[in-house]
């Protein structure tokens, strides 16, 4: 199919088709048949004749005009009994679902226009490298050729995956429309997901069936015919297991090259120095996404003034770190810029810079109630718990004092710990609760009060970042209660008796009961041990991480990579606190919050209520308000610096960074076909199905044998206008 | 009253009988005619005076002088003679075409020359290409004449090809007398008929070549592949004919008939073109008047 020219008769009829112009020709070779007229005198006729002959070649040419014009008609349908056609970009298929990939590894730069017939032309799907647009330039070009491609009674739509799926244009055979979408869609700095724009492709091409009931008629009102799905990505993601594609079809049609050089910032991270007080140090990881060793130079900026700058040796394929150690900076916006070395062509811009914000570190409240203990009050009293938090003791007693039902109710405390004792009623923050059930009935009716003896611990869960770290299988325990969390909550460590410690939220809190207690009081009263946990490891460990999971949210770790379209959430506490600080650290209408509200309260319950976000292009965002005791911001689609205000007070800046290692990769995935011996793409797998990297082009024949057959008829008028017109002697 | 012939209307000859011809040389007669003739003698157009010697005619003694001078003086005048006109036709088998034939046009126009030169006392010998050396056609003379004349011309019928050069050729060896020739011919020799007319230009004679075709070889209305065939010498030309052909052709006929004009100009020879469908009495009255044939 795919020749220029299709043989459409067999050999017998060909020989009789090459019969017709010999035989053409042969009848010109007989002698024409002339009427016989006797004229006085064939003299001048004669003189004519010769003339004629002076000029015998031409004449002979024009004679055999009508001969060459009747050979020229049996060849142009001899032609066209051949099918002469060629290959062209055309669509099979009634309608389409192009999944266009705008992941930042779509902004790379190395495709050029006319890149596709090449890759037709040496057969195998791999693009040269070599120019200047980006994929996603070219992804819509391949679309946009397609859409030129439709027919009428085809219909077509647009979905664009990145960290985010969008319908950019909803089905249609409107291709105008289609094509003003698809100049709509911008490049993204996210990651690739193409689950969910399969998902989201799945609901268009395999929806329920739905029937329709008219005049006591039932109808299918839906269209079950196949879906063309087109990904047009650069194939930068995972596969994608456990999904049916139904009634889609799908093709892969790579972009991008597999020589894609690329240089990128894949790691930025500022924190407190560990051996030296007062100095922050920042991370800058570098990958060589290239097969040559690269050198190059990192330049850091603290508030756009240039601070350090370091030369990096990057083997090929490989990564490379380097420390930068700052000063006391208490706050700013640092910017890692990646120089690219010359003679390096550095696909991607978009990772070569890296930002990290640095807030003033905010600390966490921290209220520990307890009879006494140790080993407790030295665990919280720890460098790093009080870098992180500022934690205060009160005795048991205080818990009956009126001064703690305020603090209840206030959101004075990120974080109360209740040791060997509970409240009467749980305070609005968060809770650790150790070695006793909360006054809770969700919590209550599940735990029995019923001490264990001895229960050996059998699992933890090492995911969470409560337990983050934590090794408990040396720690024994000689009684506890066995917790049962309220719906919604998580058993974080199970015993041989039961579980001992477990997690459930509380409205927008967390309360965390550990079941056994760490020093217990025997009968006595007098002090005894319970467990020999204080003497590991990963009993300071955990406590570090309480204070860091539910007293300082992010703080603890001041330049949290964001990646693009991540939901940032924000404590409310530390956006608070911001805010106080701002208002000259007053809180003394908080400690007295069952007074009267003050206009001064008003103030500031009004401006915590209207909090807006600056994107890095400058434009504002209000951030909605808190929900499950976080605001929480989603629209982080652009690298950069994000800052959260308060009217015109900065509280909190945030940086959204690529930072990722896949999608700095940007060189096509390939592998050696074993039989046909080039390189091809990697195939794409979506549900135990392959899907190999096709060539762009979908060959539709085209057909010549109409228009041949069309000028076959325009020579044999020719021909007719020939013969009546006798231009020739 | 003599008979009305089939070749020529009464109303025509009336007029013919109002013309004579007209030779731009000046030839000796046989007899007495109409024409000044180089020979003295016997008119009333005086020439010369001459001395009397015995044996001339005492009537042309000129008494005045003898009465002054008392010599004898004869006076001469200028002989007026008659005119030798020779006509000479082709009536090869390619004068048989055309509506009214050539050959009829040609037998026509001879006719109506013949019967001017005899009312004019001229001495009328009318010959065909095609007749042999040795063959010679009477002489006529005299207005009583005109029956015997006309029956000759009627009489001539389609000959056997002969080139044009061995006709004048024959025809100037039996006429070795000079005069006026009228050459009636379609010229369509395919030896040529420079060679023909030279032999006139060598007789001395004063000639008239009437070069005539018909309709169907000025703009001939054929068409088709066709195989033609010369009626002559049966030889053949196959042509298919088409416009471009035709306006060649055309361009052929016109080079052909200026050639032949050219050469006859060149050579002193009255050359004149005439059509079989141009009316008889135009053609005489009006083209040969122009001509200076007959005035």
């Amino acid at each position: 199919m795919d020749a220029l020219l299709t043989n459409t008769l067999s050999p017998w009829q060909w020989a009789v088709m090459g019969l017709i112009p010999l035989a053409l020709i042969g009848l010109y070779f007989l002698k024409l048949k002339r009427q016989p007229l006797e004229v006085p005198s064939t003299h001048l006729w004669h003189r004519l004749i010769e003339d004629q002959h002076v000029n015998s070649f031409w004449q002979k040419l024009r004679q055999n005009l009508l001969l060459l014009l009747q050979l020229l008609v049996v060849g142009l349908a001899l032609l066209a009994l051949l099918r002469p056609g060629w290959q062209e970009n055309a669509l099979m298929g009634d309608r389409f679902i192009f999944l266009i990939d705008n992941s930042a590894s779509m902004s790379a730069t190395d495709v050029t226009q006319g890149r596709d017939n090449s890759a037709e032309r040496d057969g195998s799907s791999l693009p040269a490298a070599g120019s200047t647009w980006s994929r996603l330039d070219l992804a819509k070009e391949h679309v946009a050729r397609r859409i030129d491609h439709m027919t009428s009674d085809m219909s077509a739509m647009i979905i664009t995956f990145a960290e985010h799926t969008q319908v950019v244009q909803p089905f249609t055979n409107n291709r105008k429309k289609l094509r003003r979408a698809l100049q709509q869609i911008r490049p993204s700095a996210g990651r690739t997901h193409l689950r969910a724009a399969l998902e989201l492709a799945s609901g268009f091409a395999n929806p329920a069936r739905i029937t329709s009931e008219e005049d006591g008629q039932e109808y299918d009102v839906t269209d079950q015919s196949p879906v063309e799905l087109l990904i047009l990505s650069d194939g930068r993601f995972n596969q994608v297991d456990g999904f049916s594609l139904g009634n889609l079809r799908p093709q892969f049609l790579p972009i991008g090259s597999p020589e894609a050089s690329n240089l990128a910032i894949v790691g930025l991270s500022t924190r407190p120095s560990e051996t030296h007080v007062g100095q922050r140090q920042v991370f800058v990881q570098v990958a060589n996404f290239s097969n040559q060793e690269q050198r190059t130079t990192i330049d850091l900026n603290l508030n756009g003034k240039l601070v350090d700058a370091a030369e990096l040796k990057i083997a090929a394929n490989g990564r490379a770190g380097l420390t930068f150690t700052l000063g006391q900076v208490a706050e700013g916006i640092l910017r890692a810029r990646l120089e690219t070395p010359p003679l390096f062509i550095d696909r991607l811009a978009l990772d070569n810079v890296a930002y990290a914000a640095m807030n003033p570190i905010q600390k966490g409240q921290v209220l520990l109630v307890t009879p006494g203990n140790p080993p407790l009050e030295l665990a919280l009293a720890t460098e790093r718990v009080s870098r992180l938090a500022k934690v205060d003791k009160q005795l048991v007693e205080f818990l009956q004092r009126s001064e703690y039902q305020r603090l209840a109710k206030s959101n004075r405390y990120d974080l109360m710990i209740f040791d060997q004792c509970v409240p009467s009623q749980m305070p609005s923050c968060n809770t650790l609760t150790i070695g006793r059930i909360p006054p809770l009935q969700s919590w209550q009716e599940k735990s029995s009060d019923k001490l264990s003896f001895a229960p050996h611990i059998v699992d933890w869960q090492r995911a969470h970042p409560l337990l983050n770290l934590i090794e408990l299988g040396n720690v024994q325990i000689a009684d506890s209660h066995m917790i049962h969390p309220p719906l919604g909550g998580k058993v974080l460590v199970d015993s041989t008796q039961g579980p001992i410690l477990a997690i459930a939220p509380r409205n927008q809190f967390e309360d965390v009961v550990l079941g056994f207690e760490i020093v217990g009081h025997d009968e006595k009263g007098s002090r005894n041990v319970n467990t020999n946990w204080p003497r590991r490891y990963s009993f300071p460990n955990f406590f570090l991480n309480v204070v860091q999971y539910l007293a300082s949210g992010d703080i603890g770790q001041d330049s949290t990579v964001h990646q693009p379209g991540a939901s940032i959430g924000l404590p409310p506490a530390m956006l608070r606190s911001m805010l106080n600080d701002h208002s000259n650290g007053d809180l003394s209408w908080e400690k007295n919050s069952d007074l009267a509200p003050t206009q001064q309260k008003k103030d500031f319950q009004r401006k915590l209520e209207n909090l807006n976000v600056i994107l890095p292009n400058a434009t504002q965002r209000t951030l909605p308000p808190p929900q499950y005791g976080k605001y929480v911001f989603h629209e982080t689609y652009e690298l950069g610096i994000y800052e959260v205000r308060a009217g015109k007070q900065r509280l909190h800046r945030f940086a959204v960074n690529l930072l990722d290692p896949s999608e700095s990769d940007i060189r096509l995935r390939v592998s050696t076909d074993k039989v046909a011996g080039y390189p091809v793409v990697h195939s794409i797998s979506i549900g135990y199905v392959d899907i190999a990297a096709q060539v762009h082009s979908v060959p539709i024949r085209q057909d010549l044998w109409k228009g041949l057959l069309l000028a076959a008829l325009v020579v044999l008028m020719i021909e007719w206008h020939v013969y009546h017109r006798r231009v020739y002697v | 009253m003599p008979l009305t012939p089939p070749l020529l209307s009464p109303e025509f000859l009336a007029r013919l009988e109002r013309m004579e011809l007209v030779t731009r040389k000046v030839f000796r007669g046989r007899v007495k005619g109409d024409r000044r003739s180089k020979r003295k003698g016997q008119s009333v157009e005086f020439s010369d005076f001459r001395n009397y010697v015995p044996g001339d005619d005492l009537r042309r003694l000129d008494w005045n002088l003898y009465a002054r001078l008392d010599k004898l003086i004869i006076k001469l005048f200028l002989e007026e003679e008659d005119l030798h006109l020779y006509l000479l036709l082709d009536a090869s088998r390619s004068m048989e075409f055309g509506v009214p034939s050539k050959l009829q046009y040609a037998k026509e126009l001879a006719a109506a020359l013949a019967f001017i030169g005899l009312v004019r006392t001229d001495r009328v010998r009318i010959e065909t290409l095609g007749q042999a050396a040795s063959q010679r056609s009477p002489v006529f003379h005299g207005r009583s004449s005109v029956q015997r004349m006309i029956r000759q011309v009627e009489g001539i019928g389609l000959e056997d090809s002969i080139s044009m050069d061995d006709g004048v050729k024959n025809f100037c060896l039996r006429n070795r007398g000079r005069g006026l020739v009228v050459l009636i011919s379609d010229l369509m020799d395919k030896q040529g008929y420079e060679s023909a007319l030279r032999w006139f230009v060598v007789h001395q004679v004063d000639c008239y070549v009437i070069h005539l075709l018909s309709q169907e070889e000025l703009s001939p209305d054929i068409k088709g592949d066709l195989k033609l065939i010369d009626c002559e010498d049966q030889d053949v030309a196959e042509i298919t004919v088409t416009g471009p052909l035709l306006t060649r052709y055309q361009k052929a006929l016109h080079v052909f008939t200026r050639d032949a004009q050219e050469f006859c100009i060149r050579r002193g020879i009255q050359y004149m073109f005439a059509n079989n469908q141009i009316p008889m009495e135009q053609l005489v009255s009006h083209h040969l008047r122009r001509r200076g044939l007959v005035r």
